[in-house]
């Protein structure tokens, strides 16, 4: 790289970036407490809730590189990446790679099953459930409770492999792609792209629905009495 | 739920069985261990999943006392069959695949207190749940929760 690299330009916006590490944080949180301290558990578990629910309305209506149209692609797009990722060079790709894209919707995919099976997790004594667990008997309660630690399981598997991804372009590809999730901002080496971003508005109505809907989910579905 | 109460007679003819087979030699032995890991699972699910009846009700506007008592009834008559449920030979040491502790057979007598406290704690929900003050049945709910976890925390392997 002989010239100067231009100067930092807005990739991801705030909502998104709030998103992620808020979800690092719930999930390091609902893993520490799990089995252990149940009510901060659910409490972390209804915040992630919230947080896929926004982040599935902010993939459609968010940022333009937090849109899922902007970055998921077909097959023959991800096997063109694929194919050039061995190379030592930096990849100048505005936003999720085709092969990073593969890796966020597994990762929201397994969060959401992750999460769903909490719902109606049972434990063993039946003392703590799920705030759905009242709709299935003990022994579904259990499987979903197995099944909950099963999937944690993959969830964790996906974790690594997405900290190793990181790892590989940090020191094979010398990218840096942390700074840019916490400051929203990187240096391009070709042209800076120019990308569109949601107004304010979006963000608050998409904060309304994920509030409404784990708020809704944490007490069971259930209506309060008017 | 009848159809639980209609087996218990069943229960006292294995345990019978289980006294003549401790006599008669190890291969008969081992199936009756089988048998009674069988039937003190079939009756820890049962009291798990009356646990969760009642937990699942108390969380509705409208708790219902007489449902309560019911299930707190099946909790407190199984509770009365744990002092049978755990005979020398039906632990991990006989290769068993169970999560039972070997402390429960080194340390009979925490063992048989801790199962003596779920019985008097099930029996009083049972009879505060007959009275239908719904504060009072929580609070004896989280108490004979409590006195599952008495047993449970050093007599069970940790899921």
């Amino acid at each position: 790289m002989s010239e100067t690299p231009a100067a930092p330009t807005k990739l991801w916006d705030l909502p998104t970036r709030i998103t992620h590490w808020s979800l690092v944080v719930l999930i390091v949180t609902a893993w520490l407490s799990g089995g252990q301290q149940m009510e901060i558990h659910m409490l972390a578990g209804y915040g992630v809730i919230g947080l896929l629910v926004f982040r599935l309305y902010w993939g459609v209506f968010g940022g333009e590189t937090a849109r899922f149209s902007q970055f998921v692609k077909g097959p023959g797009a991800t096997a063109r990446y694929l194919k050039t990722m061995g190379k030592r060079t930096a990849a100048d790709l505005v936003g999720h790679s085709p092969v990073g894209a593969v890796s966020v919707v597994a990762l929201l995919l397994v969060m959401i099953v992750q999460a769903g099976l909490g719902l109606f997790a049972t434990d063993i004594d039946g003392i703590n459930s799920g705030p759905l667990s009242y709709m299935v008997d003990f022994d579904t309660g259990r499987l979903a409770s197995e099944w909950h630690e099963l999937s944690f399981r993959v969830l964790q598997g996906l974790v690594v492999l997405h900290l190793a991804a990181i790892a590989f372009y940090a020191l094979w590809k010398r990218q840096n792609l942390v700074t840019a999730m916490i400051t929203g901002k990187r240096r391009f080496i070709g042209p800076a792209p120019t990308l569109k971003f949601a107004p304010a508005w979006r963000f608050v109505l998409g904060v309304a629905l994920a509030v409404g809907v784990a708020w809704l989910i944490a007490r069971g579905l259930k209506l309060p009495k008017l | 739920m009848s159809a639980r109460h209609t087996k218990r007679p069943l229960g006292l003819v294995l345990g019978v069985a289980l006294s003549l087979a401790a006599v008669s030699g190890a291969a008969v032995a081992a199936v009756s261990a089988e048998k009674v890991i069988a039937e003190r699972q079939k009756g820890l699910k049962a009291m798990g999943g009356a646990f969760k009846t009642i937990n699942d009700n108390l969380k509705t506007d409208a708790p219902d006392a007489k449902l309560i008592a019911a299930q707190a009834k099946i909790v407190k008559d199984w509770s009365h069959h744990i002092p049978k449920w755990f005979p020398k030979g039906s632990g991990p040491e006989a290769g068993f695949k169970t999560a039972a502790k070997p402390e429960i057979w080194t340390d009979p007598a925490k063992f048989a207190a801790a199962a003596k406290g779920l019985q008097v704690e099930a029996a009083k929900l049972e009879t505060i749940a007959k009275g239908g003050n719904i504060d009072a049945i929580k609070a004896q709910v989280k108490a004979t929760g409590g006195a599952c976890g008495t047993c449970h925390t050093p007599f069970r392997v940790k899921s």
